[in-house]
């Protein structure tokens, strides 16, 4: 589904990737975990070319683009198969929480207003917020704003999602709404990445986990087994300091 | 004192008189404001982009226009232009002085206005423009659906400032010798001697329409705005009477019921 190659990616002299390999299977759930700093997150937005990297290549399914020197259009066809979440929720603030969902289909995906709308309705009311679909951003709360984001990405029925730190900027009493949100698409087997820092939450959802330090790879594998036994050492620092979540489920 | 004795009919009399010149001066300032907003798109632009040397060019224009009296640059381009056509043998000798009049306020405008663009597009943040990109929009798409309503909804104070400015620098225009309302009050003081009657009917009128034009500004900046306001319209955050009834310790402590602090903290903090 997604492949990733030799992905690099440098800001000036600062080597943030330092060429990494990585493939996700369809209806796979994979968490990239690691220290801050570690190129988690810009190797997220390499994938939809939020960030352009500085050589390897991008695929999703049949989509490719160089990383160097994609085209327009390879990269607005990586865009169109993946659809993102971001940590900011970043939900278009004059437009209600019905319109942030049904711009994508409307204006991109050229879908007729009334079918845009009955999708972008439904696809609320599953995240829960099938009441406030004409609240504004702004008389949201933060995990509510979230999910609306994740609604936005949902109606496009991407071929993947990629979830950069979704419940970071959260406060933590509403942690727990959203991880449920994201546990439950899971569940119907959207492909996704979740860049986090929910150890638990990456435990129990994630297919696969992959640990990142300094730009690089450092392990990864099944989750259950990397977070009993770590073979890394710096994978056995890192989780000791992050002490796990006890619960999160709501 | 000069002129004749106040007689305050003469402040009814000349109000209508001055008033048929309204149209004039509502003229100069529609037509330079429409022109100051074309400039201003074309000054903001290679700022906004960082283009090379338009950037440099731009920023010349921006701090003259902005930097001189009005008065100067009417006479600089009323005086300046034709001679500088003329090394390009383009004669304008018959071009009507409202042309050149409209032409300063409308680069006058046109400064403060790319400046108002530029305020306006920087504060809406690269998030919004990050996830229009995410569900696929191209960069035209971003910029006309999600960042230009929202730069000209955060603009229209100072663009409605700007109006209320130019109407008011339309007085002006008379020192080139253009009827409007002012040009008006100034050829019925030279028959009259009436001063200070007609300067209070045209102070009277110019009040008036910077009055209307505010409200105008003001309905359409909630309009505009409607999104950022907490207190929900319709559908949204429904709250009911007896609930909602601010009780004297939330109206003392500055509180109201269900609204955390949450909401406040994690809504701003991406700005």
């Amino acid at each position: 589904m997604i492949q990733l190659s030799r992905i690099t990616k440098s800001f000036g002299r600062h080597e943030v990737l330092k060429g990494i390999d990585l493939n996700v299977g369809k209806g796979e759930v994979v968490a990239i975990l690691g220290p801050s700093g570690s190129g988690k997150t810009t190797l997220l937005r390499c994938i939809n070319f939020l960030e352009r990297p500085s050589g390897g290549t991008v695929a999703i399914g049949e989509a490719k683009a160089d990383g160097k020197h994609p085209s327009k259009k390879d990269i607005r066809e990586l865009r169109l198969k993946s659809a993102m979440v971001f940590q900011h929720y970043n939900l278009f603030r004059h437009k209600t929480a019905l319109e942030n969902v049904m711009e994508g289909l409307v204006i991109v995906r050229k879908i007729p207003k009334e079918k845009a709308r009955a999708k972008s309705v439904e696809v609320l009311e599953k995240v829960g917020l099938g009441a406030k679909i004409d609240a504004y951003p702004s008389q949201l709360s933060g995990g509510q704003q979230q999910r609306v984001g994740i609604a936005r990405a949902l109606a496009l029925e991407p071929e993947v999602i990629l979830f950069d730190e979704p419940t970071s900027a959260l406060d933590p009493e509403l942690v727990g709404e959203v991880l449920e949100v994201i546990r439950r698409i899971a569940k119907e087997g959207i492909t996704m990445v979740v860049v986090t820092h929910e150890m638990g939450f990456a435990r129990d959802v994630a297919n696969r986990v992959v640990f990142m330090d300094e730009g690089a790879v450092i392990e990864e594998g099944d989750p259950r087994e990397i977070f009993a036994k770590p073979k890394q050492e710096r994978t056995k620092q890192f989780l000791k300091r992050i002490t796990p979540e006890p619960n999160y489920s709501i | 004192m000069p002129g004749a004795k106040f007689d305050i009919h003469y402040v009814f009399d000349y109000f209508p008189k001055q008033l048929s010149t309204l149209s004039l001066t509502l003229t100069i300032v529609g037509l330079s404001i429409l022109l100051g907003l074309g400039f201003g798109f074309l000054v903001a632009l290679p700022r906004l982009y960082k283009v090379p040397v338009l950037q440099r060019v731009s920023q010349v224009y921006v701090s003259f226009f902005r930097g001189t009296p009005i008065l100067i640059q009417l006479f600089l381009i009323y005086y300046g232009l034709p001679e500088v056509l003329k090394l390009f043998s383009v004669d304008v000798t018959r071009t009507p002085v409202l042309a050149f009049v409209v032409l300063t306020y409308s680069l006058h405008a046109g400064a403060y206005i790319s400046e108002m663009i530029r305020a306006g597009v920087t504060a809406v943040d690269r998030g919004q423009v990050e996830a229009a990109y995410s569900v696929g929009m191209s960069g035209f798409q971003a910029f006309v659906r999600i960042v230009l309503p929202q730069a000209l909804a955060i603009s229209l104070p100072v663009f409605a400032n700007l109006v209320i400015a130019t109407l008011k620098d339309t007085s002006l225009a008379f020192s080139l010798g253009v009827m409007e309302m002012t040009g008006k009050a100034q050829t019925l003081i030279t028959l009259s001697q009436h001063f200070v009657e007609t300067y209070i009917a045209l102070a009277i009128l110019y009040f008036v329409i910077s009055f209307i034009l505010e409200k105008i500004f003001y309905v359409l900046e909630r309009r505009l705005l409607k999104h950022e306001r907490q207190e929900a319209g319709a559908g949204t955050g429904r709250r009911f009477g007896w609930r909602s009834a601010p009780t004297l310790r939330n109206l003392l402590t500055g509180t109201t019921r269900g609204r955390g602090g949450a909401r406040a903290r994690d809504g701003r903090s991406e700005a």
